[in-house]
């Protein structure tokens, strides 16, 4: 399993479920947290790589 | 639930609580009947740590002339249990040329790192303040 992206999802995923779990009580509200927080995680990773690569370190 | 989880938090020891939920991933919560959250620590946490090790990544040893590869030992060992058995395997040893090695460092050290927050939480639900 050598896909970047592919363990970004599954790292993403991971902490997502873990902290929304933890967070929130309510089902509806940990599927919105942990939904917010994927979404987070990959959209800063793209923006992110995307800024790394128009400036490299 | 949260009754019951009072009534239960009245009578059970933090110290004892925190040690399980240490140990085992999730042990805090069911040991307070929140059996959702429980099931999904001990089922995620564990599933995390064990992708950490098939990416090749590190356990590391309690070096303490290097600050940071202690902290990331202590990372490593705040899942419990499945640090010890991974160990006790012989898995954890790591592949520094591996291409997944960093990846699999991550996964092992923020595994460890969520489940010290689990702990806190079952800590805190057995002071009644959750």
């Amino acid at each position: 399993m050598h896909s970047h992206l592919l363990l970004l999802l599954l790292f993403s995923f991971f902490v997502s479920l873990i902290f929304a779990v933890l967070m929130r009580d309510d089902a509806r509200e940990q599927l919105r947290f942990g939904g917010l927080l994927f979404g987070g995680f990959i959209a800063s990773a793209i923006v992110l790589g995307w800024v790394m690569y128009v400036f490299p370190l | 639930m949260r009754e019951a989880t009072a009534e239960r938090a009245q009578t059970a020891n933090p110290y004892l609580v925190g040690l399980a939920a240490w140990l085992v991933p999730g042990a805090g919560h069911l040991w307070f009947g929140r059996l959702f959250k429980g099931a999904v620590f001990f089922v995620a946490l564990p599933v995390m740590y064990g992708i950490g090790l098939a990416l090749h990544g590190r356990i590391f040893p309690f070096e303490l002339g290097q600050p940071l590869v202690a902290l990331a030992a202590l990372a490593d060992f705040g899942i419990g249990v499945p640090s010890f058995v991974a160990r006790a395997l012989g898995y954890g040893s790591g592949n520094v040329v591996a291409v997944t090695y960093e990846y699999g460092n991550a996964f092992l050290i923020v595994a460890g790192l969520l489940n010290m927050l689990v702990v806190v939480d079952a800590w805190d639900i057995a002071l009644g303040r959750k």
